[in-house]
């Protein structure tokens, strides 16, 4: 699928694409970080018929849905395999807890039995840091193991 | 009433108390209150109601105001100030750099046809060049909030069309960027030499202004980022009232400091100085119109009455032709070139503030007067013309699902 990205000035980026079916639709990228799903008209393809606009929450929802495969339904099935597992997405505070420290730093595995399998920052994601991966304010903690322990980590990595 | 009124703030001859300046500060607040009620429930801009709003309360209106005119004054020129500063932040320099880009055609159409009516109609009038000139821009602006507000509340801004009517509008600021402080000069009463000199100067820290926005914004705006709001919006007001008034001390304008400043704002200050300032501007921008309604005499009004709409209605010719050849140019169909001529047509903010650099200089006593009515009537009949344009599509669409 061919993708046409259009600017907006003040307003953010327009993407235009044409499915299969031969529809034409758009996702306008706001500069706040709602997103704006567009359908454009048959009849008149420079008119928008309808617009649904997305909060950031709203888009990544969606965006989930619409991915089929995705990080939280495969998570889920984990929780539902191994009973007892509990899994938790921490947030890194602005300062304090482990933010600007390494693993190591926080000796998470000795004191807790609790794992971080993987930090989500930005766009990327690094799956299994090692011992010396610095945290960073902002940065998305996959935390791993018994729900007492998990508990702990988090208390460990927000202080 | 105005004997009245008089008499309840003991506005007399000498120097107004505090006490009166406050109680006129907040009638024309009230006032500002209940006009942008009645606005927001018949669905219209507030501009042109704050405009009738400042006539009735001036010189010769239902409630002349007097107390209060230097301090509504300078709240006036802090609103020029805030909604150019917004204006600016709006745009990060590689929008204005693209926009100029890909539909500089389409400016100079927009230019020639939209200045060209208001610089004729000003030597009909028996106008000076510079009062013409004055004139010009006011029919060459069109209003972007007006127009980028009816854009996101008739759900255009997915619309084909909709990037070039949104890059017409920053070709325009950046334009004006360029105008006004060339407008300011002559208005000061040059010579044609030492004027020659003073616009080149002008056209130099303008255009350095806009290189330093490119080239320091992220040092710049990571510099002044605070994470309270208290110290962020000190250190931004700041900056933005001195960056005025020194461009206003070299004949830049102070509009023209705070728009490139806001230009040169940009990341995480631009993200949270938007959402902190507009109520600011609201306030301070209803009574910069108020003020500028103030100014102008209401028995000034019927004179120019004809004029007026004579250029309203070659103003909506213009901007539809402007707007329909850029759509073209950028082979839209048929429908959407409509919509972009008739979305470029509402004047608003911008006409006014050049309209009010006019009357502040004293360039021509019926300027005021014409730009008022003027405004009045092209941001009410404005976006009435936008919306039939969006009638027209529903129809359509509704007769090719029937098929």
């Amino acid at each position: 699928m061919e993708i046409f990205e259009t600017k907006l000035p003040g307003v953010g980026v327009r993407y235009e694409f044409e499915t299969e079916a031969g529809d034409r639709a758009g996702v306008v990228v706001r500069r706040d970080g709602t997103r704006d799903i567009v359908v454009y008209d048959r009849a008149d393809a420079d008119a928008a018929i309808g617009t649904l606009e997305l909060s950031e929450g709203d888009a990544s929802t969606v965006a989930e849905l619409l991915g089929g495969t995705n990080i939280t339904v495969r998570l889920e099935q984990l929780r539902h395999d191994v009973e007892g597992l509990a899994i938790e997405w921490v947030t890194m505070p602005e300062a304090g807890g482990l933010t600007e420290h390494t693993i190591a730093d926080g000796k998470i595995r000795t004191r807790t039995s609790a794992s971080v399998v993987a930090v989500v920052r930005g766009d990327h994601a690094v799956p299994g840091p090692g011992p010396s991966f610095e945290f960073l304010a902002g940065d998305h903690v996959l935390v791993m193991g018994d729900t007492e322990a998990v508990a702990e980590a988090s208390r460990i990595l927000t202080g | 009433m105005p004997a009245s009124l008089t008499a309840l703030t003991g506005a007399s001859d000498g120097a107004p108390s505090a006490g009166d300046v406050l109680i006129e500060l907040g009638i024309v607040l009230l006032v500002l209150a209940l006009l942008g009620r009645l606005a927001q429930r018949i669905g219209i801009s507030s501009i042109p109601l704050y405009l009738l709003g400042g006539l009735a309360l001036g010189e010769g209106g239902l409630i002349p105001i007097s107390a209060g005119d230097d301090f509504i004054g300078v709240g006036a020129e802090i609103g020029v100030v805030l909604l150019l500063l917004l204006l600016g932040l709006e745009y990060s320099p590689e929008d204005l750099r693209d926009g100029l880009r890909s539909t500089w055609i389409a400016g100079i159409i927009d230019v020639v046809a939209n200045a060209a009516p208001g610089f004729a109609a000003g030597l009909l009038l028996g106008w000076t060049p510079v009062a013409s000139l004055l004139l010009a821009g006011i029919t060459y602006i069109s209003s972007s909030g007006i127009i980028a507000r009816l854009l996101d509340d008739l759900d255009r801004i997915g619309n084909r069309e909709t990037p070039i009517v949104l890059s017409l509008l920053v070709m325009e600021d950046v334009v004006t960027a360029f105008v006004l402080p060339a407008i300011a000069v002559l208005l000061v009463g040059a010579t044609l030499a030492q004027g020659a000199i003073a616009i080149g100067v002008a056209f130099g820290v303008v255009f350095l202004a806009f290189y330093a926005a490119f080239r320091l914004s992220d040092r710049f705006s990571r510099a002044i980022h605070s994470r309270s709001r208290e110290l962020l919006l000190l250190t931004v007001l700041g900056i933005t009232f001195l960056v005025a008034g020194l461009a206003d001390a070299v004949q830049v304008s102070a509009a023209v400091g705070a728009f490139l400043l806001g230009v040169t704002l940009s990341g995480q200050v631009a993200d949270e100085v938007r959402s902190l300032l507009p109520p600011f501007r609201d306030v301070f921008g209803g009574l910069f119109f108020v003020f500028f309604g103030m100014q102008v005499d209401p028995r000034t009004l019927p004179p120019v009455l004809v004029p007026a709409i004579a250029l309203a209605l070659a103003g909506i010719a213009s901007k539809v032709f402007t707007g329909y050849a850029a759509a073209a140019i950028a082979k839209i169909g048929r429908p959407g070139r409509w919509r972009a001529g008739f979305a470029l047509v509402p004047r608003g903010e911008f006409s006014i503030v050049i309209a009010g650099l006019g009357v502040a200089a004293g360039a021509e006593p019926r300027l005021g007067a014409l730009a008022a009515a003027y405004v009045l009537t092209l941001a009410v009949v404005g976006p009435v013309l936008m919306r039939v344009t969006d009638r027209r599509k529903a129809r359509i669409t509704r007769g090719a699902r029937d098929e």
